[in-house]
């Protein structure tokens, strides 16, 4: 795969691998073309985002954690605006997600509390899914899907909305119990976030 | 708007006027009377290692480039080019060995001198028309270095970093000097809140009330054990210089064994017991106080914490630098940095940030229900009601102003400053009460920095007309 100048293969590239917190992480990559839309493997795919963006709207956080691998690698990182050619394009070193399966796990039981104020009252989300494209890997059992998802987050009746825009990459596996959450990185359009704290999945 | 010594003097007494967390008025005033006078934290050495490595940062509206010039000096470069006004660098970071305007091509060398400008013979005569030598990028009016941290004010008259700090810079040692080459910064992770910004810095400045109700979950999920109310209130809370902090009361034991309960590995334990004096042994070995949120006066804080970071019950320390940004009364954004020292191993700076991630910053599940208090604070602030309410923020004061807890002595703690143990406002009335001190004194005329000269220019046309006072 071409990485553009920036380092970007689609919605990923070595953001993962790079990661101090990354070195668990499958580090198996998207080969060949986006299969077409018709292909089996990419409806099964898209149905999955599409189900799982329901999840995260719904914050129903422990049914979306039953759906992450356990060496699931989870992360967003800090976009800084750099010149063309610069040859990155994020913070080095530095995310805003850079999660594992404890972390997710430890993040999703604190929402189950009764004591987490920043979602007590609920933000109104939704997950806007969309511009999926599913690849093949060498391993027959993974899948490589980009996708953008546009996150609307309403609080209270007094704030403005929040919009959050990212490209996601995700990389999924084939288990006896279904797709299951292996990578994902998720290239938020910011450098700047305009909102007031990710308490919040993309 | 009421009168401006009426309202200063409430904010001394600890009786707050809710609305200057919301008001255009007072914004103004910070703007001109605070933010052009006080030492503004701006990034760290670390993050310009090399020559030609720059980041930009902002002080209010003001961009300045943090640029490590081919000689080694990092100077702080009033990002606008000297001929239209445009930015000379578009970028948040980088490495390079100029700069150059977009506009009509004139460049600057990353020490700031004009090296380019096309067409100076045709269009301007040369030198005759307009003296290039000499002319450079504006500098930051003053710049000065701590451990690295790098503060640009600009007051040209500012007093020196080191004075202004003052007795802080005895904590400050703490997070930014736990070996002899100092910490590493990572970021900044950068977010806008709809908060006013004296707030977050009030909180991390002495704040330990609101930790057990606000970060109730923090302690269900077993992530870091301190936070509990009967803990919280055993830690001191300091003022010293110009900033304060709090403090954790840790269980018995030598300096070693505190810093290790904290999770420190013996070889970091080592360098610190080699780089701090023994006055700020004391306070961790003999005192038993940990360090843990703080604020410089203005709007940098700090933050020092031990949380449990994988499925075991093992804890490992994280340090985080901020600063709150003021955009707008009612907006803030937040630079928030990961910090670690620099010769810490491998693996613990990997824990270390992994905690980080976890407490504080845009994902940080401290910091998330912070903010959430702080938005409600701040929209509520804004209404004609919140002119009629004197917030109370004496706590820690009998009405008739004697302390509720005495000040600790010499032999209990054994850092400057003055130091009290358990919950108190001490510290974010003195954050307020040196606020209020800015904003009482009256703006100086400004020095005006102009290019060329025109041969008809009035004498004492480089004075400005003094800032004008706003509130009677």
């Amino acid at each position: 795969m071409i990485a553009d100048t920036a380092g970007r293969v689609g919605n990923g590239g070595s953001y993962s691998a790079q990661s101090p917190l990354g070195s668990h992480a499958s580090v198996l990559q998207r080969v060949g073309r986006t299969l077409p839309f018709s292909d089996e493997r990419h409806l099964q795919a898209h149905q999955w985002l599409v189900d799982e963006a329901y999840l995260l709207d719904a914050q129903r956080y422990g049914d979306w954690l039953a759906l992450i691998a356990d060496d699931i690698h989870y992360i967003m990182p800090v976009r800084v605006t750099t010149a063309l050619g610069a040859g990155y394009d994020s913070a080095p070193g530095m995310a805003h997600f850079d999660e594992n399966r404890y972390s997710l796990g430890r993040r999703v039981a604190r929402f189950q509390t009764e004591h987490a104020w920043t979602e007590d009252p609920p933000s109104r989300l939704r997950h806007h899914v969309t511009n999926v494209r599913t690849f093949a890997t060498d391993d027959p059992s993974h899948l490589v899907v980009d996708s953008g998802v546009l996150l609307y987050r309403s609080r209270g009746d007094v704030r403005e909305p929040t919009l959050l825009s990212a490209g996601r990459e995700d990389l999924l596996r084939q288990t006896a119990d279904g797709w299951q959450l292996a990578r994902r990185t998720i290239l938020i359009d910011d450098s700047v976030l305009r909102t007031q704290n990710l308490a919040i999945f993309l | 708007m009421t009168n401006l010594d009426t309202l200063l003097s409430d904010v001394r007494r600890g009786m707050i006027p809710a609305h200057i967390y919301n008001d255009e008025e007072i914004f103004r005033l910070e703007r001109e009377r605070l933010f052009n006078r006080a030492w503004i934290f701006v990034g760290h050495e670390s993050e310009v290692p090399q020559p030609g490595d720059y980041v930009v940062r902002r002080v209010l509206d003001d961009s300045f480039i943090i640029v490590r010039g081919e000689d080694g000096q990092v100077r702080a470069l009033f990002n606008m080019c000297l001929h239209r006004g445009m930015q000379v660098c578009r970028a948040e970071m980088g490495n390079s060995s100029h700069f150059r305007c977009p506009y009509h091509g004139w460049s600057y060398r990353n020490d700031g001198r004009l090296v380019g400008l096309p067409f100076h013979q045709e269009a301007y005569g040369g030198e005759a028309g307009f003296p290039r030598r000499g002319q450079g990028l504006l500098p930051a009016p003053a710049l000065d270095i701590y451990n690295g941290l790098i503060f640009v004010s600009i007051d040209p008259d500012a007093p020196p970093l080191a004075d202004y700090l003052g007795d802080f810079r005895f904590y400050l040692d703490y997070y930014t000097k736990q070996s002899a080459t100092g910490i590493e910064l990572r970021g900044p992770q950068r977010w806008r809140i709809k908060a006013n910004w004296k707030i977050g810095a009030e909180n991390f400045a002495g704040d330990m009330y609101h930790t057990p109700q606000t970060h109730t979950s923090v302690v269900e999920i077993a992530l870091f054990r301190e936070p509990k109310a009967a803990k919280r209130k055993d830690g001191a809370t300091y003022w010293a210089g110009n900033g304060g902090g709090t403090t954790y009361k840790l269980p018995p034991g030598t300096l070693e064994e505190r810093l290790r309960y904290v999770g420190y590995p013996d070889t970091m334990i080592e360098s610190m017991k080699r780089c701090w004096s023994p006055e700020q042994r004391d306070v961790v070995g003999r005192d038993g106080f940990m360090i843990s949120a703080a604020s410089v006066f203005p709007n940098m804080s700090l933050v020092h914490n031990w949380p449990k970071v994988g499925d075991s019950d093992r804890v490992l320390p994280f340090i985080s630098i901020r600063t709150w940004q003021p955009v707008a009364p009612d907006e803030t954004e937040v630079l928030s940095w990961f910090a670690v020292d620099a010769e810490a191993p491998p693996e613990f700076k990997s824990l270390s940030y992994k905690g980080y991630l976890m407490c504080f910053g845009s994902t940080g599940m401290f910091e998330q229900d912070d903010v959430e208090n702080w938005v409600s604070l701040t929209s509520t602030a804004a209404g004609a009601m919140a002119r009629r309410l004197l917030l109370n923020s004496r706590m820690g004061l009998l009405t008739d102003g004697t302390p509720v807890s005495r000040a600790l002595t010499g032999a209990e703690f054994a850092g400057p400053g003055e130091a009290r143990v358990g919950y108190a406002e001490h510290n974010q009335r003195q954050l307020l009460s040196t606020w209020a001190d800015y904003l009482q004194r009256p703006s100086e005329p400004q020095q005006r920095t102009r290019l060329g000269a025109a041969v008809n220019d009035p004498p004492g046309a480089l004075a400005a007309q003094p800032g004008k006072a706003v509130l009677a």
